[in-house]
């Protein structure tokens, strides 16, 4: 059980690192880099910068609404 | 109370350095309206990582479960002195 924990805790940093230099890599540094540089195959345009995160972020945000309410559901059917 | 002073006016800061850095147009205005966008990731990336390395280095204390055991027996002991019934075991 320990060890399936700090698996987790490991895959859980090293998911969170990864985000954080790509989306660094993609916001700050690729805008001072020529356009024609072979590095720009690997980013997808600017635009998916703003529109990624706030998809992600709106579908985290219906997740939990989603989930708070089928806990709010199931307790109301305990009570009754 | 302190600490939501701090994050406050930390917030602050950077809110009014990009105000500034719209308003002085050094880099392009698309690249300035990342920035938020990019603090948040990056605020999130913070709580993924504080999660994750706190379930890594989950602390466990066997030396404070064994003296736990040991004050329950010692306090079912009493109670069974005294005449209070507290269950089997």
């Amino acid at each position: 059980m320990e060890l399936a924990d700090r698996a987790v805790g490991l895959l859980l940093s090293s998911i969170s690192l990864s985000i954080f230099t790509y989306y660094t890599f993609w916001v700050i540094i690729l805008p001072f880099v020529d356009s024609d540089h072979f590095i720009h195959k690997y980013f997808l345009p600017q635009d998916y910068a703003i529109l990624v995160p706030v998809f992600a972020g709106i579908a985290l945000l219906s997740l939990i609404s989603v989930f708070i309410g089928m806990v709010m559901l199931k307790s109301k059917k305990k009570k009754a | 109370m302190k600490h939501i002073v701090k994050i406050l006016s930390l917030l602050v800061a950077i809110s009014a350095f990009w105000i500034g850095l719209l308003q002085a147009a050094i880099i392009p205005r698309s690249h300035t309206w990342l920035l938020p966008i990019y603090f948040v990731v990056s605020l999130g990336c913070y709580g993924l990582l504080m999660v994750g390395v706190g379930l890594m280095q989950f602390p466990t204390c066997p030396q404070e479960a064994v003296l736990l055991q040991k004050d329950i027996a010692e306090a079912k002991d009493f109670f069974k002195h005294k005449g209070v019934d507290v269950g089997s075991n």
